[in-house]
């Protein structure tokens, strides 16, 4: 995987020894992102959409495409409400083989009829046993956008309806992902080097 | 004491077809007070005022949902701008909570804060709370008095506006965007009954506006 050396882009100073090289550079992700948003008011406009933000990583990303989905709301002939909400999901693992998640906050799961939006899905056990719960809860429509998705083994093989970029098994930082509350000042979707992954070590 | 932009009372405002407002909206809204372009470039100053006072050590950014968060996404864009250009890398934490508040009677203001991670972890760190709106001042009263108790290293409030109205207990946010009217305000980060996401700018609601989306 090339990607682009850092020097071609605005990267801060303080990072450079960090970081190995840009793979997706920030333009690319909005550009990306608004063609999802695009995507996702084709299927599900016109209709009342709750956006259930996916924290604590996935909001940066959640609110850039829910500004691109709002721009096209401007533009159309009726006010569709869009409602926004939040939930943290925490996994627990008992043994290697039982992966529990537990949903917190957010309004009464009964009032959705949604899109969940997480910022990367790697395993993909999370999402799914989330899309269980809410199914509960009979909404008219559930669909999942996630900026990314790892080419993982680990992976359960499950998929969401919306894609931004599948990307390698790597440590990546920047845009949406920090290490450690550090890179959030990062703009671009870069690789951290091994170096780095014990200077940021908490 | 904060300094603010100040929207006066008798505020004229704008008249919708300067900007570009939903067409879906121009019969509900009477004019615009708050542009979008004014609110972006006053939440730029309010990122530089508060990394001229917070910055160089790790901040912990706490956005009041759900009202806050647009807010809290532009302010932090323009701090995180403003990192990229200093000399270190100062860690940045992101939190969410909520805040609801029950009334038994009409003297109580019960506040519940929910969500966030462990309070504790606030311990000696640089705390930045977000909000969208203040105007009462006691959820904000009660959350920093429940936050004191974490032996934070510092405790900040950053609202983007501040009512006029006579229901205040006299509470002012550290940092103020704008101080504006007592009156129905939609757009940018307010929403009505989850319409007017879709318009940046903040305006004047209508009353027949109020009847049309109601619940």
């Amino acid at each position: 995987m090339k990607g682009h050396e850092l020097d071609l882009f605005c990267v801060p100073r303080h990072y450079e020894n960090d970081l190995d090289k840009v793979i997706i550079p920030h333009g690319l992700i909005m550009d990306r992102t608004e063609r999802l948003a695009r995507d996702i008011i084709r299927d599900m406009g016109g209709h009342h959409i709750v956006a259930l933000c996916v924290l604590k990583g996935g909001y940066k990303f959640f609110a850039d495409l829910l500004d691109y989905i709002k721009a096209l709301n401007q533009n159309s002939d009726k006010s569709v409400p869009l409602t926004v909400d939040f939930i943290r999901v925490k996994s627990y693992c008992n043994d290697k083989s039982t992966n529990n998640v537990r949903v917190i906050g957010g309004d009464e799961l009964s009032s959705l009829s949604g899109k969940v939006s997480p910022d990367i899905v790697e395993t993909g056990r999370t999402m799914q046993t989330l899309l269980s719960l809410l199914s509960e809860c009979n909404p008219k429509m559930v669909k999942v956008v996630s900026l990314l998705v790892k080419r993982t083994p680990r992976s359960s093989g499950y998929r969401p309806d919306y894609i931004g970029f599948e990307v390698p098994d790597a440590f990546l930082v920047g845009y949406a992902l920090d290490y450690n509350e550090y890179f959030r000042d990062l703009s671009h979707i870069c690789i951290l080097n091994d170096q780095a992954k014990e200077k940021y070590k908490v």
